[in-house]
């Protein structure tokens, strides 16, 4: 969207028609004589992945992390049991499906499978997933993973619909849910220790205002509705780091102490090592040794496996080619 | 048998003129949709048992999923319940819907020879023909729908028959019989490409790969059947001046006071009151207890003490306390006891809310769980790799300078050592000039009356200005710890906490800060100048880590408590993983499993096997090498990056895609082959009752 070719204001996306904060970042189209040197800058958001890298699959890989081993650690959700997710899409839907695109879609099943791959390996503590298109009430349904607090903007063969277009852009730039879930943020939650609840949040959708009907499912989350209304907005919208304070000088007496100690365990152990080394303990030993050859032969085996597998994958098409082409000389013979 | 034939015919006329939607084979009535036209076609009742068993068993022999066909109350109703939701569902249909319409287009084709005058492109006007003559007939009619059905059909019968014989053409002449055997042929090689090749082309390239898991026993892991945990803690029990029997004796008194009443306690005292002559790796393993027991008439002492470099416990017993020589063993016991007791605690704390939860863990009580919880909650997850990165943030533009490297040589590198036996530890350096406050925090105060420059609590968690501070969280793989060393101006110095007066705070899971308050304004900070932030910043290391404050006294017991915590924590996440992918294999079907997925699932079930072995021998530091590349064979199988390839099609789709696909190729193929059989049937039943 930023580097669309189209945006009348390269390098910048806005929420609003009043261009008042750029959700791009403006680096990159600062002073250009666009009018927008009085723009707020956020001091760069990152975007980890834009453009073409936003598909489906990425999208999934992303939540189940199945990436390849050298993929940057600052692309991928590295998450724990003890971390709360934000999940918040906006874009075109229909039944039970999210486009991504214009080209692709993710679907209901895809989405809850991605869910329940991240509870089996336990990568989540809780999942906020919020849900602005049209339709957005059927991706929900399908989601079976426990302390998921899911929310969509409209009910099934309800439309969501935008909030307001600029017309110097020529499109609408925020939709109404999104823009009435940013107005209780920014009016209710104004400090890093607000107390306002996800029930809070929920309450405050207008369906007038938004003119669609919000449809929520509390029932994954553990402890039914009451707990997952008494969740702090915070939780999932706030990086809140709490902060542990320290440092008085009895501890650093006592870690000089524990530093000279270090220093001959070390020594000791070092001593102890080459000793042992000398003398090689039979137990540790032969563990290795009967491990070593064995790991090796696998690993061959896989090798050779799947060299073998990829040969006579190729076999077996030649084959079927060859006995369509006999086939076909054999009724061309018949027709005569 | 001619007679039958017709009555048949009749009946299906009878329906295509209550149903005129339904002409050729297209439907274009109230149930627009290619089953409806088959079912209405299909469901009279004469019609529907022939055609079901015949084509019922056809449509079942590719899958082995018999599809169910009912008439409803209205006779040209069907309900098709067909197994849309099994595997292969979507071929049952399609092959299924292909045999359909290529059965109704061979009945149309058979009619229209059987009725023998009537060539298919006279149908309509016979047709009409027929309905008429009904129509001008009203005793007929009355006979059809009041009457039982045979008269009336006969009477629609005759009717045909007369009105049939007053249009009759001559038949057109008949092929040779080389023609035909020809033809027979052609249809017949066709059809073994499609069944030989066709049809095994396609479940082949449409299936995904599985690579069978042995499922069974990465559930029994999962489930903690596969590996009973037992923790056994090695005590070497030594007194000075003690004969072998003595020690010995002494030993055996404190065996049963050590291991209580709890005989099924996976926690156990082994007691080995031999000198180590049984190699490094178990002599290292063991604890050291040293008992010097003074038998002087005035000594009343009894001291433990720990030592912080080795794992010695010494004891100093005087025989003249009141409980004299009876009491020594139950002292001893509750002395190595209570070194051992938060190894423990920490252990049962680690198990509780697995599947390898202990029975009785009614041990810790709330406040330890709390401590334990945060202990938790600050130290990283395991990583067999940590990134150390100390970065000098200045304010203004000096110090531009430290003396990193001796600094960390002398206070830090003794530590990483020490922790180098559970991971691997690298460590980077920065120095940052210019470096701004965070926008998002409120600008530190300056207090008159102590003459310090206070930072108020709140402000702290938003310290550190991600955006413009180059503290990138990705280098390699592995986790990265942040320590920051901040230097402020000397106008903005001293920078306090404005609650506690200190100058350094611990980020849980990221990282440690400190200020730096030095009164000296060098451009170059020297080793002295960094000593404390560097002590501060070890013991904040050790919180990240995770290592054990208790014993406070020993850092020895206190890192190997943290391998034997590590090791088990490995085990379990290891187990967990492993069942959280045979769930997995089984809810999603569709996804493919490659062979390296299950080479890796039997390295990590082979080294938790020895994993386990090793720690229930007491070899914890064997039993975590065994644990991690366990844990790292899982994660890499679970985290396969190929596994993602395939998503969910719903059955619907499949269907909508296969139709068009193989629908136009597959229907004159089925067509000819029914009315070759068709064919073949009549010429038999002519031999046999000619």
């Amino acid at each position: 969207m930023a580097c669309n070719p189209r945006n009348t204001f390269p390098g910048a996306v806005f929420n609003s028609r009043e261009r008042s904060v750029d959700l791009y970042d403006g680096v990159f189209g600062a002073g250009d004589g666009l009018g927008l040197e009085d723009v707020q800058r956020n001091g760069g958001i990152e975007v980890d992945y834009r453009g073409n890298e936003v598909t489906v699959e990425t999208f999934i890989r992303l939540l189940t992390d199945r990436f390849p081993s050298s993929y940057p650690r600052s692309k991928r959700l590295v998450t724990d049991e003890r971390s709360n997710i934000l999940i918040y899409m906006t874009g075109h839907g229909g039944n039970e499906f999210l486009k991504f695109q214009d080209s692709e879609e993710i679907g209901a099943v895809d989405l809850a499978d991605a869910f329940e791959q991240m509870h089996e390996k336990r990568r989540y503590n809780s999942i906020l997933f919020l849900v602005d298109t049209c339709q957005a009430g059927t991706l929900l349904p399908s989601l079976r993973s426990p302390n998921i607090i899911a929310a969509g903007s409209s009910k099934k063969d309800q439309s969501s619909y935008s909030h307001h277009a600029d017309q110097d852009i020529g499109i609408a730039v925020i939709d109404r849910w999104t823009y009435y879930n940013l107005e209780f943020l920014e009016r209710e939650v104004t400090s890093t220790s607000s107390n306002k609840t996800i029930g809070q949040l929920f309450d405050s959708y207008d369906p007038l205002l938004v003119h669609s009907d919000t449809e929520v499912r509390y029932d994954l989350f553990e402890g039914g509705a009451q707990k997952a209304r008494e969740r702090r907005v915070l939780d999932f919208f706030g990086n809140v780091q709490a902060v542990e304070m320290g440092g008085d000088t009895e501890e650093e007496q006592q870690w000089r102490e524990d530093l000279v100690g270090l220093k001959r365990l070390i020594e000791r152990n070092m001593q102890a090592r080459e000793d042992a080394a000398l003398h090689p303990l039979l137990s540790e030993a032969t563990i290795t040794a009967a491990e070593a050859p064995l790991g090796l032969l696998k690993k061959f085996q896989v090798v050779s496996a799947k060299a073998t597998s990829g040969w006579s994958k190729g076999v077996g098409g030649a084959m079927a080619l060859v006995s369509l082409g006999v086939g076909w000389s054999m009724a061309s013979y018949f027709e005569y | 048998m001619r007679v039958m034939k017709e009555k048949e015919i009749k009946q299906t006329r009878e329906e295509q003129t209550n149903q005129p939607a339904l002409i050729n084979g297209h439907a274009h009535g109230p149930r627009v949709s290619v089953l409806a036209s088959a079912c209405a076609f299909t469901c009279q009742r004469e019609h529907v048992k022939e055609l079901q068993s015949r084509i019922l068993s056809l449509a079942s022999a590719f899958s082995g999923h018999v599809p169910v066909a009912s008439c409803g109350a209205d006779a040209s109703d069907a309900i098709f319940v067909l197994p849309l939701g099994e595997p292969c569902g979507h071929r049952v249909v399609v092959v299924w819907l292909v045999l359909l319409a290529a059965w109704r287009n061979a009945e149309a084709h058979y009619h229209d020879r059987s009725v023998g005058s009537l060539g298919r492109n006279f149908r309509p006007s016979t047709l009409k023909q027929a309905t008429t003559s009904a129509g001008q007939n009203p005793s007929t009619a009355a006979g059809n729908t009041g009457m039982d059905e045979a008269n009336g059909n006969k009477a629609a019968v005759a009717d045909i028959q007369s009105s049939a014989a007053g249009t009759a053409k001559p038949e057109p002449p008949s092929e040779s019989q080389s023609l035909l055997r020809t033809r027979r042929w052609i249809v017949l090689s066709f059809w073994a490409i499609v069944v030989c090749f066709g049809l095994p082309h396609w479940l082949w390239t449409t299936s995904t790969y599985r690579a069978s898991l042995p499922l069974e026993q990465m559930n029994n892991w999962a489930e903690g059947k596969a590996c009973q945990l037992y923790f056994p803690f090695n005590i070497r029990l030594g007194v000075q001046g003690w004969s072998q029997g003595e020690v010995d004796q002494l030993a055996e008194q404190v065996r049963p006071l050590l291991d209580g009443t709890d005989k099924q306690s996976p926690f156990a005292f082994l007691i080995d009151t031999h000198e180590s002559d049984c190699g490094y790796a178990q002599a290292d393993e063991a604890v050291a207890v040293s008992l010097a027991v003074n038998d002087g008439r005035n000594a009343h002492e009894h001291i433990s003490s720990l030592e912080s470099w080795s794992s010695t416990l010494s004891l100093r017993y005087g025989l003249a306390r009141p409980k004299g020589r009876d009491g020594l063993a139950r002292w001893v016991a509750d002395e190595v006891r209570e070194v051992f007791q938060p190894q423990i605690e920490s252990l049962i704390h680690l198990l509780s809310g697995t599947p390898f939860a202990l029975e009785r863990t009614a041990l810790t009580t709330a406040a330890t769980q709390a401590k334990l919880d945060a202990r938790n909650t600050r130290a990283f997850k395991y990583a067999s790799t940590y990134h150390l990165t100390f970065s000098l943030f200045v304010s203004g533009s000096s110090p531009a300078a430290w003396e990193i490297e001796e600094a960390l040589h002398d206070y830090l590198e003794p530590l990483i050592d020490a922790l180098k036996a559970i991971s691997n530890i690298t460590v980077d350096t920065q120095v940052q000039l210019h470096a701004s406050f965070s926008p998002s925090i409120a600008c530190p105060v300056y207090d008159k009356s102590s003459k310090e420059w206070k930072l108020r609590k709140e402000d702290l968690s938003g310290f550190i200005n991600a955006a413009e501070w180059p503290l990138s969280p990705s280098i390699g793989s592995g986790p990265t710890i942040n320590f920051v060393l901040y230097a402020p101006t000397p106008t903005q110095s001293p920078l306090v906490i404005a609650e506690t007066g200190g100058s350094s705070w611990l980020v849980p899971q990221w990282g440690g800060v400190a200020i730096l308050n030095s009164q000296t304004h060098t451009t170059r900070l020297s080793k002295a100048d960094l000593e404390p932030t560097m002590l501060t910043f070890a013991d904040q290391l050790t919180s990240l880590i995770g290592l054990p404050a208790e014993p406070a006294q020993s850092l020895a017991l206190r890192l190997k408590a943290l391998s034997r915590e590590r090791a088990t924590s490995l085990i379990l996440s290891s187990s967990s993983t492993l069942g959280a992918l045979s769930r997995l294999t089984l809810k999603l079907t569709s996804i493919a499993i490659p062979d390296t997925v299950a080479a890796s699932v039997q390295t990590s079930l082979d080294h938790l096997t020895l994993a386990c072995s090793d720690l229930k021998a007491g070899r914890y530091e064997s039993a975590l090498t065994h644990a991690r590349t366990a844990d790292e064979a899982s994660e890499k199988a679970f985290f396969e990056p190929s596994m993602v390839g395939q998503v969910y099609f719903p059955d619907e789709h499949k269907v909508a895609v296969y139709v068009p696909l193989l629908g136009p190729m597959a229907v004159p193929l089925v067509m000819i082959g029914l009315k070759e059989l068709v064919k073949f049937r009549d010429a038999r039943r002519k031999v046999k009752t000619g």
